[in-house]
């Protein structure tokens, strides 16, 4: 009795994957044309699901991927412990929330400062640069707790850009809507921080640590170390990683309905608004008379969105598969 | 350049990335903290002179460089009552000890000076038929007061219904509408979850290798998409079809053919699945597989090993399982907003009434209550503020939830540990 139990439950899992696409392609099949407009209409929502996504992945994977990289490789073990948690922490807090945060306390900080983002952009990493070729041999001994002996830094820098941009009266770059690509990015690239992390860091633990120790014991410090063994040899799971961020990214819906404007206009300008196809779901289908002209269109639209975000995470699947094949995780031990 | 300084450069570049993540993330839940609490501080009330002569009497809402907004008497309506004021205009700025801010319960405030009587004849005179919920004199309160009366206001917060436009009163029905809402879904989801990772557990095949991927694809389709599914086809087509087959009398006005809370539980239990299967399977492979041998050794069946003896030492991986899993439903929003999730319901899912749950009754949720009060609000002044508060208790619900999960999953390690040992 429990096997059939068992099996029905599977059946009903294998039931609910298969059941999206047939469902979309069973209420699509008699295919009549779009109405003037349809295509058109559907491709700018594409072009803006990709614009956000790429503004977003521009934020999370260096970010994610940084982290990992710091995480696996130079973190002492006690701030190890600290650093996945308040990451899962960040992953478990609503997408509707940042959503909130981006809308009601970034969007009007960041519609006057645009000029002093793109500053601190190239200045905090040319501190960082200059101030690890100076002092870095000095501190080589404690790297692996540098992420809390910067971060009083980062604070200090945080609040100095914020307090001297507040005295300037004079706005500098001036974008053409408050909702734009580059909020979008900040925000959608916050929640997608965690999910690159994740998988990046799962990857980058699986190569033995035996490789890096006799990379070290050969002469090779810690960074050669990263770059000619650990690095290459987690590539594919670097790439999944940044794939299913992809994937993640092209799907989320709350944070590009409160924050991206949605004006359905199609441009590679980070500072106009855009509008998606996840968003242009949650507002149209709810109004949407079933098996009008206007449901059609939606439910295309869902299946351009299944498709897509459903090729990403094969491909990136496939990747981490393999990677699971040539490795051996046995091997690690710290 | 000295031997290795590039290398050094590099590390402090990825470490600054790492101190960034974990900078947003305390400022984050700072915004969150400060912005979500703030409207529960009784805040003091001004009096503003004005170059032209003047003199205004209210709470200041909004600054910015040159201007402040400040609400005043909200004779007619809630929200009808700000002004703009610059600060040029200003000539001077006290703060009376005999101001008192009325608050009637459906969201006015009322601002004047004087003291007991002159309240009372305010609220008559210009409330005669609203119900006056507190008068306070926050310009003379000290600090304990202050925070007496916080608590007060969260505890109303959470403990009312909200009134008429949901801009005011309490969180009551969201918070019930999203707590019922992850109860159903989890009487669903678990059964389901809980047979497919035994499956997956037991069985190693092509077919194993199957499900195993339909999972993981699974959790990366984007939660619109179940929306999309739920409305098509739970709400549209299985809704419909029940209507016909049981509600005719009541057609066209529709009982499960519209949204409503049975078919958001059953989206949000596709949704979830995946989380369910796979923290249920990784509790299953840590049990020791001695045990199974053992039990196998000893003559049981395959069947009764599962369920007298694997199952319930999963039994904290299972509640890890759930927890993670009404976790992630609290979060989803959006497809909620396809499948029956409204600003205002007119009664609450669950109530006194037989059978007690309804299924078929649209609801509220904390989560749409965010983004309801922060883009939809007819008052901003009111409406970011409370999105603030939905949102921190959203947050809070989901964390404790979160946390809960990680302590379950450390007492199951450490009961394995000592089975092993």
């Amino acid at each position: 009795m429990g096997e059939v139990v068992v099996a029905a439950g599977t059946v009903v899992v294998l039931g609910a994957l298969l059941i999206i696409p047939l469902f979309l392609i069973v209420n699509l099949l008699p295919w009549k044309p779009l109405p003037i407009g349809g295509w058109e209409r559907l491709g700018v929502l594409l072009g803006g699901s990709l614009k956000a996504a790429v503004c977003a992945l521009l934020v999370a994977v260096p970010l994610g991927i940084a982290t990992a990289v710091f995480n696996a490789h130079f973190c002492a073990p006690r701030l190890r412990g600290w650093i996945k948690p308040s990451l899962e922490i960040l992953e478990a807090i609503p997408t509707v929330v940042l959503g909130l945060i981006a809308v009601a306390t970034l969007a009007p900080w960041l519609k006057l400062n645009i000029a002093t983002l793109l500053a601190t952009l190239v200045v905090v990493p040319a501190l960082l640069l200059g101030a690890g070729m100076i002092f870095g041999h000095r501190l080589r001994r404690h790297q692996g707790w540098l992420p809390i002996g910067l971060l009083p830094v980062v604070l200090a820098i945080v609040a100095l850009v914020v307090a001297v941009a507040s005295q300037r009266s004079e706005v500098s770059i001036v974008p053409a809507s408050p909702w734009n690509a580059v909020l979008i990015g900040l925000a959608l690239g916050l929640a997608a921080v965690p999910l690159v992390f994740s998988i990046a860091a799962d990857a980058l633990m699986r190569i033995p640590a035996a490789h890096t120790q006799a990379a070290l014991a050969l002469g090779a410090t810690r960074w050669q170390a990263l770059t000619s063994i650990v690095l290459p040899a987690a590539a594919s799971g670097l790439v999944a990683a940044i794939v299913l961020g992809a994937s993640r990214c092209i799907g989320e819906t709350m944070i590009v309905l409160m924050a991206s404007g949605n004006t359905p206009l199609l441009g590679i300008d980070p500072l106009t608004g855009l509008r998606t196809i996840s968003a242009e779901l949650a507002l149209g289908l709810p109004e949407a008379e079933p098996s009008s002209d206007v449901y059609r269109m939606l439910l295309l639209a869902t299946l351009a969105l299944f498709g897509l975000t459903f090729v990403l995470n094969l491909l990136a699947e496939r990747v981490r598969a393999s990677l699971r094949r040539t490795s051996t995780p046995g091997m690690y031990a710290a | 350049m000295r031997h290795g300084a590039a290398g050094d450069a590099g590390t402090w570049l990825i470490a600054g990335a790492a101190s960034i993540c974990l900078a947003v993330m305390l400022m984050v839940l700072l915004v969150l903290l400060s912005a979500g609490l703030a409207p529960f501080w009784p805040a003091s009330l001004v009096e503003l002179q004005l170059r032209d002569g003047r003199s205004v009497l209210g709470e200041r809402v909004a600054t910015s460089d040159d201007t402040l907004i400040l609400r005043t008497s909200e004779r007619e309506r809630a929200g009808g009552a700000y002004m703009r004021i610059a600060d040029r205009d200003i000539a001077a700025q006290t703060r009376a000890d005999d101001a008192f801010v009325i608050a009637l319960a459906d969201g006015r405030r009322l601002f004047g000076r004087g003291d007991a009587s002159a309240a009372a004849v305010m609220a008559r005179e210009v409330a005669s038929n609203a119900i006056v919920e507190e008068t306070l004199r926050p310009n003379a309160m000290g600090t304990p007061t202050r925070i007496a009366v916080f608590f007060r206001h969260l505890g109303r917060f959470l403990g009312t219904p909200s009134v008429a436009s949901a801009s005011v009163g309490g969180a009551l029905p969201a918070l019930v509408g999203t707590v019922t809402l992850v109860l159903l879904m989890s009487l669903i989801v678990m059964p389901f979850g809980v047979a497919t990772a035994v499956y997956l557990h037991e069985r190693s095949g092509a077919a194993a290798r199957l499900v195993r991927s339909a999972i993981a694809n699974l959790a990366g389709v984007p939660s619109i998409v179940y929306g999309v599914l739920g409305l098509g086809l739970f709400v549209h087509g299985f809704g419909a079809s029940i209507d016909r087959a049981l509600y005719a009398d009541r057609l066209p006005v529709p009982t499960f053919g519209s949204g409503g809370l049975l078919w958001a539980a059953l989206t949000l239990a596709l949704l979830t699945l995946p989380v369910v299967v796979v923290s249920v399977e990784e509790g299953l492979a840590r049990i020791p597989a001695s045990l199974r041998a053992g039990s196998l050794a000893l003559g049981a069946t395959r069947s009764e090993t599962m369920w007298r003896l694997l199952l319930p030492a999963a039994r904290p991986a299972l509640l890890t399982g759930l927890i993670l899993a009404i976790a992630r439903a609290a979060g989803a929003v959006a497809p909620l907003m396809l499948v029956g999730v409204v600003k205002l319901a007119p009664a609450l899912p669950i109530d006194g009434e037989f059978p007690y749950l309804h299924p078929s009754r649209q609801f509220m949720h904390l989560g749409f209550a965010v983004y309801d009060a922060a883009l939809a609000s007819p008052d901003a002044m009111r409406g970011i503020p409370r999105a603030f508060a939905c949102a921190l208790l959203l947050v809070g619900v989901v964390i404790a939830l979160n946390l809960t999960a990680i302590v379950l999953r450390h007492r199951l390690r450490e009961r394995y540990r000592a089975l092993e040992s």
